[in-house]
């Protein structure tokens, strides 16, 4: 592999892991507020979003950046593919955070929530202050684990001509016919990237065991 | 938790090759009035062609640059275009579909004219050659000729026309009493030369085009063999009924016929140059 073959993997590393964390800021927030919209048993929008959730959790990856860049031009939409290749992760990211917020605000204590509302406690502050730290607690390592896998789906948008790390690798691997050196590299690269996003939690968990403890 | 993730894991495997089948397939279907005229391209001052990124020798990137015969003749049209050209490079996969439902103005890529391809797309004028030839590893003698490929195992590109042209090798076969052995399809050609030469499959079909680059550069290792089906042409390619940006097209290539210059991109990247090319290629 050539100086360039590298500067292009670390230019799809940086590709893969800008799009990831854009998907993964998208796709939290919207993930609790679909879950919030089931638990909270909103009258139409529940239902709608359940069946919404279900169809995204099935669409693989894939399937989805094609949907998104390439059959919504028929109806009009058209997007180029930075932002397309975002709205693909964030869609397939939200719903698998949907079902991991839904779980932890399902295993919500009711006994704490009756507790704050005993004292006159308004909703919005009930939840920010009673709710969400717990819940935020319980979802984490599940919440870090889609993010990882969202990591690994991302060679998907590779379809929508975005060159992440899997298709730099691909590209030097055509030029040289030798594709094991660029795989490898791509291997390495993508466990550092997967391995600070666990990194970070362990962070984020000490920290509050910390805090808990003191 | 752990089933719904092992379930997603287990389909963004097929799903890539299955979504390409599909959208090749059924975008055909839908008809969108997208794709630009010459006229709506002159007026917005742009045309988006798309061209694929590791096609050697039409199209790929190196160094991080878009290079290859397609890209260079497209850069000689670039000069003359009264408009701008914005290149998008893209993977195979979405490539056609994306003219078909007007992404891109033109496939500006070696796209083999096949009559499926015809029914959602106008093909150019011809930029080169392209009969499917079959090629083996240098060091197996059990391959002579077409008849010893009876029973042998195939690597193919899925979804590529050489793949619907293995029916014409398998009646050649027939006729000698011999039958086409098991079939392999790769995503893409340098996995399956891959797998030629570590002997996982016996022989490839590709256009004789891919084949003389791959035997040039790795002499010792395949060796060219006979044509397996019936002559055929490369061409760009635009959404169908899209005629005047067919003919801009078209008056450009013949305009680069005729002073030589394609013939010279030709012998530059093809090795050879093809000056018997029909002006117009359909199949019935």
């Amino acid at each position: 592999m050539t100086e360039y073959d590298w500067i292009s993997l670390l230019q799809g590393a940086l590709v893969t892991v800008s799009l990831s964390l854009a998907g993964i800021a998208l796709g939290l927030p919207l993930g609790l507020g679909l879950a919030l919209i089931r638990w909270a048993q909103v009258p139409v929008a529940s239902p709608v979003v359940a069946t919404l959730v279900s169809l995204l959790r099935a669409a693989a990856a894939v399937t989805l950046g094609l949907l998104v860049f390439f059959a919504l031009p028929t109806i009009g939409l058209s997007i180029d593919p930075i932002p397309a290749a975002i709205v693909t992760l964030t869609l397939s990211t939200c719903a698998f955070n949907a079902e991991i917020w839904r779980g932890a605000l399902v295993d919500f204590s009711r006994e704490q929530y009756d507790a704050a509302l005993s004292v006159g406690m308004p909703k919005l502050l009930r939840f920010r202050l009673i709710v969400l730290p717990q819940v935020v607690r319980a979802a984490m390592p599940a919440l870090v684990n889609e993010m990882t896998l969202l990591v690994k789906a991302s060679p998907a948008v590779a379809v929508l001509g975005v060159v992440d790390i899997t298709r730099a690798a691909v590209r030097i691997g055509a030029n040289t016919y030798r594709p094991l050196p660029p795989f490898l590299a791509a291997l390495v690269i993508y466990s550092l990237v997967v391995f600070m996003f666990v990194l970070a939690q362990r962070l984020v968990e000490s920290r509050r065991r910390r805090l808990a403890f003191a | 938790m752990s089933t719904i993730v092992q379930t997603r894991r287990f389909i963004l495997r097929g799903a890539g090759i299955a979504v390409a089948a599909l959208a090749t397939g059924t975008l055909g279907g839908i008809r969108a009035a997208s794709a630009a005229t010459l006229d709506e391209i002159k007026k917005r001052g742009y045309m988006v062609v798309a061209t694929e990124d590791d096609y050697r020798p039409f199209e790929f990137v190196q160094d991080g640059k878009p290079t290859g015969y397609d890209t260079e003749l497209l850069g000689i049209l670039r000069k003359q275009a009264s408009f701008e050209i914005k290149q998008e490079i893209i993977p195979w996969t979405g490539l056609l579909p994306g003219v078909d439902t007007g992404k891109y103005d033109a496939a500006v890529t070696a796209a083999l004219i096949t009559k499926e391809r015809q029914q959602f797309l106008d093909f150019c004028s011809p930029v080169s050659d392209a009969t499917v030839y079959y090629v083996k590893r240098a060091n197996d003698d059990s391959i002579k000729s077409i008849k010893d490929l009876s029973g042998k195992t195939v690597g193919v590109q899925a979804g590529s026309a050489m793949l619907q042209a293995l029916p014409q090798l398998q009646a050649m076969l027939e006729k000698e009493g011999g039958k086409l052995g098991s079939v392999v399809q790769y995503v893409s050609y340098p996995e399956a030369c891959q797998d030629l030469a570590i002997g996982r499959t016996d022989y490839v079909t590709n256009t004789v085009i891919n084949l003389q680059l791959l035997i040039k550069e790795k002499p010792g290792v395949f060796a060219l063999g006979q044509p397996v089906a019936a002559k055929t042409y490369i061409a760009w390619a635009v959404k169908k009924g899209n005629t005047s940006l067919l003919e801009f097209l078209n008056g450009f290539l013949a305009a680069e016929r005729k002073n030589g210059e394609m013939y010279a991109l030709q012998k530059k990247w093809l090795g050879q140059s093809f000056e018997d090319m029909p002006e117009t290629w359909t199949i019935t």
